[in-house]
């Protein structure tokens, strides 16, 4: 903001005192030190991907597999199940969480004494940590007097036998209630304050035209609020896609594999069964995944950005 | 507006209000009660409002044996460590990026952008059998540096926005009288956005408080951070909820208490500094 400002020739001058090398100096430290830190691991697992190595049977790779471990990810729907189930989490929990979070910011817009309070609580949820909030559900969640079946069969809601979590047509569903819970705030917060930021005459000219207010909303306040929108979109997006200590703590993928997503089951993979061959190679379609749909964010959202 | 505002359309925006907080904050308070609650009433439904408190729960994962209180330290330590470690990287970059107009300049905020969004777990596996390969594994360093994979990035891109705002005008005044860039950077510019660096630290602690994953393959016994740490009452001789609800409150106080003191700057912090709020 301030160094568009600045008019030309001042900056011509300073540029005359700072050679060019300076802001990468500057910059460079902390790209070395990532690039180290993700470079690493990604080579790791690119080589292991062509090996068959089971850390049971041994502490180092036992042989050269070609690409097998790719073709038993993809063998019998185990890679492209997991796939499945995380596009459904993260579109709709991103849509849900987007919509449920846009109609509690038009509420707290409307700046009603004490409402100030409201909004500095209802970010809470957001502040824990998802592991923290999967302890808290699983409690609420339990078949055996859980809150949460409670309140749905008094309402006449069945649950099933197994529980939420413990029935495969629930389970995944459990699990995204529990996302929305946590991440429905988030989205509320962010988009009230980008619903502050309209300008009160363009408000107040829709008023006295007497736009109705779903018209007002659509056509006026979500084009203002675009950019802060897409913002919170693909953040938001792009952490469910990569949902996996929830899954940790709620389900550990089951029951069978109705709550497997991408990063729980190569972390299973690696973690739980050890094979660290099937487990980097999962990881590479995985990377190659997440960077096409951030590649996609980026080209549409932030072509015209900075 | 308050004036023109229709009575009933008011008291239908406050009931909403009332029943938002009832279902976002609800369950946090119930898990809060858990921790102080007589095991036998944890799970009767219709659920129990209100019963003695007992204190148990509290002295066996604190006090006596205490095993959650050296997790609770060991929390402290990596999550401060996370930042201490991050402040020389990412400053020096927020101001370059947010100062010079050099080439790539997007692509390299949308190079730490894309780190944030970056799935953790893709790592794990690797930073697990490299940790032990260097004999890293189980140390806090293990933990500190990882964790840069994120508090980098996010410091980078909320720094900056905070530099910024700083008028440019002094920093070349400044040069004009002969200071060097790393004079202006670190006697001119580091001490007005004082403010902006703390509250980027204290957002960076939350971010690597709650980050599971890494202590999840990185920490040993003794090093293991609280939500870690918790996982072992999911034993195989049933479920301790009495020890998971004081153990997860535990680790739930921290972020809550500096999101709450922090609230002007939420939007801002939760942005990444791209939304002002």
């Amino acid at each position: 903001m301030t160094l568009a400002s600045v008019p030309a020739a001042p900056r011509k001058r300073v540029r005359r005192h700072m050679p060019d090398y300076v802001p990468w100096l500057l910059i460079s430290p902390s790209v070395i030190l990532l690039l180290a830190l993700i470079a690493f691991p990604l080579l790791f697992a690119l080589k292991n991907s062509f090996y068959f190595w089971n850390l049971q049977m041994g502490p180092t790779p036992l042989g050269f597999v070609g690409f097998d471990n790719y073709k038993m990810a993809l063998q019998g729907g185990f890679f492209l199940g997991a796939l499945w189930n995380t596009i459904l989490l993260t579109v709709v929990g991103t849509a849900v969480e987007f919509t449920l979070g846009l109609m509690i910011a038009l509420l707290l817009a409307r700046q009603l004494k004490g409402m100030n309070v409201a909004r500095a609580l209802l970010i809470m949820p957001t502040t824990i940590a998802p592991i923290v909030v999967g302890f808290l559900f699983r409690y609420m969640y339990d078949p055996g007097g859980g809150l949460i079946p409670w309140l749905l069969t008094s309402v006449g809601i069945p649950i099933p036998a197994q529980g939420l979590l413990g029935s495969s047509t629930t389970a995944l569903w459990a699990v995204l209630f529990a996302d929305v819970w946590q991440w429905t705030p988030f989205f509320a917060i962010v988009l009230y304050a980008g619903l502050l930021s309209i300008p009160d005459d363009i408000l107040e000219a829709a008023r006295l035209d007497r736009t109705p207010p779903l018209a007002l909303l659509w056509h006026i306040k979500l084009p203002l609020i675009k950019k802060t929108a897409l913002i919170v979109v693909m953040l938001r997006f792009m952490q469910l896609f990569n949902t996996f200590d929830l899954i940790v703590v709620l389900t550990k993928g089951g029951p069978g594999s109705s709550t497997r997503t991408l990063g729980y089951t190569l972390y299973q993979a690696g973690m739980v069964d050890f094979n660290i061959g099937l487990s980097s190679a999962m990881t590479w379609m995985m990377v190659i995944i997440v960077n096409a749909i951030i590649g996609l964010f980026v080209f549409f959202a932030f072509r015209d950005w900075d | 507006m308050d004036q023109t505002e229709k009575l009933p359309s008011k008291v239908f925006a406050y009931a909403m209000v009332v029943v938002l907080l009832l279902v976002f904050i609800g369950p946090i308070i119930w898990f809060v009660l858990l921790a102080i609650r007589p095991t036998a009433t944890a799970f009767s439904m219709p659920p129990v409002l209100f019963f003695e408190p007992t204190w148990d729960a509290i002295r066996y994962t604190f006090v006596d044996p205490g095993n959650n209180r050296p997790q609770l330290f060991n929390s402290v330590i990596v999550a401060a460590g996370a930042v201490l470690l991050n402040l020389p990287f990412s400053f020096p970059a927020a101001y370059a990026l947010s100062r010079y107009k050099i080439r790539g300049r997007k692509n390299i905020m949308l190079w730490y952008l894309g780190l944030l969004m970056a799935p953790p777990v893709a790592f794990l596996i690797p930073y697990s059998i490299l940790a032990s390969s260097v004999g890293l594994k189980g140390t806090y360093f293990s933990m500190i540096l990882i964790c840069q994979t994120l508090t980098i990035p996010f410091s980078v891109w909320l720094m900056r926005s905070f530099i910024d705002e700083v008028p440019v005008e002094i920093e070349e005044a400044a040069r004009v009288d002969g200071a060097s860039t790393a004079a202006i950077m670190l006697r001119i510019v580091l001490p007005l956005v004082r403010p902006g660096i703390i509250v980027t630290s204290m957002f960076a602690f939350v971010f690597s408080w709650n980050n599971a994953a890494f202590p999840l393959v990185l920490a040993n016994r003794g090093t293991t951070t609280l939500p870690i740490g918790t996982l072992q009452y999911f034993g195989t001789a049933g479920v301790t909820w009495g020890f998971i609800a004081v153990a997860a409150v535990a680790a739930m106080i921290p972020p809550m208490l500096i999101f709450l003191a922090l609230d002007r700057y939420v939007v801002r912090g939760l942005t990444f500094g791209s939304v002002k709020g």
